[in-house]
C-alpha cells in the first residue's frame, strides 16, 4: 500500500470535527499512561502499564497465558474500559470516548482473533466486504479494495467460496483481508497463529510484517516464544501486569534484568 | 475470477442474513396473517352494516295510515297535497279493499278472511327522493300526522337506529379486537426477533466488531419487523378478499334487492391503512425490543 492511501484511513480519526488536530500526525500513535485493570478486586490483570508505541511499528506483546496480553487489546479496542490510566490513540483517550464514538474508533482499527471470528456460512468475500460497509462505501470502491485485500493475503480468485470450507490457514488470511481492507491506522493481533500449525504460523507472520512494511501499525500478542527467535524485533513482556520493553528481541543484553524475568517467565508456558 | 463474487452491486449486505432465515419469515407472517385476519373480519362485518344503515336511513319511505272513515275523496286530497311536495318522488294509495286483498293472497286464514273491510285500514305509500334526511322526514311526519284524517305515521327509522345500535356494538367489537390484535402482533413480531437475533449473534458480534453502529445493526431487524408487519397485514387482506370473493358468489340478486345494497369488501383507505398498521407496529415492535436486548 502507498503511503498516500494510507493517510487517507487516519483522517475520519482526525476530522472529528471541531477537535481536529494537525499535530496528531506527529505524535505516537498509541500511548498507554500508568493503565490499571482488573476484572476481579483481588486479581488485577494491569497494574500501573506504560507503553508508547510510534506510528509504524511493528510490536509484540509477549508474556505467558493469563499475564492480560488480550485485555491489553481489547483495552484499545473499547471491548473493556480501563479502571484508571489513559489509552492515548491518535491523541485521544480511548477511556473517555463516548459509546457513540466507540463504533468510529473501531473502524480504525483492524482485529485479528485467534478464533478467527468470520460467518462460517457466508463467502469469503462477504465476510470482508462487512468491514467496507459499515464505512458506507460505494459498492464499485468496495469491490475493488476487496480484490486488493485478497490478493495481498494470497487468497485472489477465492471470493465466492463460502468461509466454512476453508483451511484454518485461508481462514485466518480471510480475517486479515477483513482486518486490513479499510486500511487503518493500527492493526491488533491477538495470538493470531494460535490455532495454526507451526508452518502456517509463520506464513502468517510473513503476512503481518507485510502490512507492516507497508506502513500500518501492527500489535502482536502472543505466548509463542518461537515465533520470536527468528529475527530481532521489538518485544514487549507482560509481566506483573507492567509492560517491560525488550527491544532487540531476546539475543542480546543477556545481564538485561528485566529481560531475565521475562526470559524465566516466557520458559514457563512453552 | 471476479465472475465468481458475490454479486456487489447489492446494496445492503447485511441482507444476506434475511435470506437464510426465510422459513422464520414465512411462518411468523402467517401468524401475523391470522391475528389480522380476524381484525379485518370484523371490520368487513362494520363496513357492510354501516352501507346498510345508510342505505336505509336514506330509504326514504314512509306509510301514512288513514283513519276509519276516510273518504276516497279526502285520501286523494291528501295524496295530491304529498304528490306536490317537492321532497316526495311517488305516492301510491292502498284502498282498504286493496289492503285485504294483498293480506289475504299471502295467507289463506279463514278467521282473517272474516275480517271486514274495517279492519284493514287504507293507507299512502309514500316514497321520498334520495336527498331527503332524517331531519325532513320527521318534519314531514309531524305535519301528516296533525291531518285530521290521518292515523299514523310510519317513517321505519326504528330499523335505522336497531342497525345503528348493532353498528355501534360491532365497532366496540371491533376495537376490543383491534387491541387484542396488537398484542399478538407485537409479541409475535418480539419473539421472532429474539431468535433472530439469537441466531445472528455472530454476525451481530461481527459487525460490533468491525465498528458498525448500533443503527447499522439494527436496520435490517427493523426492516424485516416492518415487512413482516406489513406482510402479515396484507396476506390477511388477501385471504379475506378470496373468502369474501366465495360468499358473494352465492349471494343472490333477491338478497341482495331485500337488504337494499350488495355485500362491499373494505375500502381501499381501510386496506392501506391496516397494511400501514402492520407495517408500524412491526417497526416500533424492533426498534423497542431491540433496544432492550442489549447488542453484544
Ligand atoms: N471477561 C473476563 N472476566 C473475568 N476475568 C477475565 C476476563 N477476561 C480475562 N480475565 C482474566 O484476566 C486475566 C488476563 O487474561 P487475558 O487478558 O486473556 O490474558 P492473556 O491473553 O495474556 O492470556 C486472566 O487471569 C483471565 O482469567
Ligand atoms: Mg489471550
Amino acid at each position: 500500500m502507498a503511503a498516500t492511501s494510507r493517510e487517507g484511513t487516519f483522517r475520519p480519526a482526525l476530522r472529528a470535527g471541531p477537535r481536529f488536530d494537525p499535530t496528531a500526525a506527529r505524535r505516537p500513535i498509541l500511548v498507554f499512561e500508568d493503565v490499571y485493570k482488573s476484572y476481579r478486586p483481588d486479581q488485577p490483570v494491569l497494574r500501573g502499564m506504560s507503553l508508547t508505541i510510534e506510528r509504524g511499528e511493528l510490536v509484540f506483546i509477549t508474556g505467558p497465558s493469563g499475564s492480560g496480553k488480550s485485555t491489553l487489546l481489547r483495552l484499545i479496542h473499547h471491548t473493556e474500559v480501563v479502571d484508571s490510566g489513559r489509552i492515548l490513540f491518535l491523541g485521544r483517550d480511548i477511556g473517555r470516548l463516548t459509546v457513540d464514538a466507540v463504533p468510529a474508533l473501531r473502524r480504525n482499527i483492524g482485529f485479528v482473533f485467534q478464533d478467527f471470528k468470520l460467518i462460517p456460512n457466508w463467502t469469503v468475500y462477504d465476510n470482508v466486504a462487512i468491514a467496507l460497509e459499515v464505512l458506507n462505501l460505494p459498492s464499485r470502491l468496495i469491490r475493488t479494495r476487496i480484490g486488493e485485500a485478497l490478493e495481498r493475503v494470497g487468497l485472489s480468485g477465492r471470493g465466492g467460496d463460502p468461509a466454512e470450507v476453508l483451511s484454518g490457514g485461508e481462514q485466518q488470511r480471510v480475517a486479515i483481508a477483513r482486518a486490513i481492507v479499510g486500511e487503518p491506522a493500527l492493526i491488533l493481533a491477538d495470538e493470531p497463529t494460535g490455532n495454526l500449525d507451526p508452518q502456517l504460523a509463520i506464513d502468517i507472520l510473513g503476512l503481518f510484517e507485510d502490512i507492516h512494511e507497508a506502513g500500518t501499525t501492527v500489535l502482536f500478542a502472543t505466548h509463542d516464544r518461537t515465533l520470536l527467535d527468528v529475527r530481532p524485533r521489538r518485544v514487549v513482556v507482560l509481566d506483573d501486569g507492567r509492560a517491560v520493553d525488550v527491544p532487540s528481541g531476546l539475543t542480546t543484553d543477556e545481564d538485561d534484568d528485566a529481560h531475565a524475568i521475562s526470559d524465566e517467565r516466557l520458559a514457563e508456558c512453552a | 475470477m471476479r465472475a465468481s463474487f458475490d454479486s456487489p452491486g447489492k446494496k445492503l449486505r447485511t441482507w444476506r442474513a434475511g435470506r437464510s432465515d426465510m422459513r422464520l419469515h414465512l411462518l411468523t407472517v402467517f401468524s401475523l396473517a391470522v391475528a389480522f385476519v380476524c381484525l379485518a373480519a370484523s371490520l368487513l362485518v362494520v363496513t357492510n352494516l354501516a352501507a346498510l344503515r345508510d342505505r336505509w336511513s336514506r330509504a326514504g319511505r314512509a306509510t301514512v295510515y288513514l283513519r276509519d272513515g276516510t273518504t276516497d275523496a279526502e285520501a286523494n286530497e291528501v295524496l295530491r297535497a304529498l304528490e306536490s311536495t317537492p321532497l316526495v318522488k311517488k305516492v301510491r294509495l292502498v284502498t282498504s279493499l286493496e289492503a285485504r286483498r294483498e293480506v289475504l293472497a299471502d295467507e289463506s286464514d279463514k278467521a282473517l278472511a272474516a275480517l271486514p273491510p274495517s279492519a284493514f285500514p287504507a293507507s299512502l305509500e309514500v316514497g321520498f327522493n334520495d336527498e331527503v334526511t332524517h331531519d325532513m322526514l320527521d318534519t314531514t311526519a309531524l305535519k301528516l300526522r296533525a291531518l285530521p284524517c290521518v292515523e299514523s305515521v310510519e317513517t321505519y327509522q326504528k330499523w335505522t337506529e336497531r342497525l345503528s345500535s348493532l353498528l355501534g356494538g360491532g365497532v366496540t367489537a371491533s376495537a376490543c379486537l383491534a387491541i387484542i390484535v396488537l398484542a399478538a402482533v407485537v409479541s409475535v413480531i418480539g419473539s421472532t426477533l429474539r431468535l433472530l437475533l439469537h441466531r445472528r449473534r455472530p454476525e451481530v458480534e461481527v459487525l460490533k466488531l468491525v465498528g458498525a453502529t448500533d443503527a447499522f445493526v439494527r436496520r435490517p431487524f427493523v426492516v424485516e419487523a416492518t415487512a413482516q408487519g406489513a406482510g402479515g397485514a396484507g396476506l390477511a387482506l388477501a385471504m379475506l378478499g378470496v373468502l369474501f370473493a366465495i360468499v358473494r358468489g352465492r349471494f343472490d340478486q333477491e338478497l341482495v334487492t331485500l337488504l337494499g345494497v350488495p355485500p362491499s369488501f373494505l375500502p381501499w383507505p381501510v386496506i392501506v391503512g391496516m397494511i400501514a398498521l402492520g407495517a408500524a407496529l412491526g417497526a416500533a415492535t424492533a426498534i423497542v425490543s431491540l433496544r432492550r436486548m442489549v447488542l453484544v
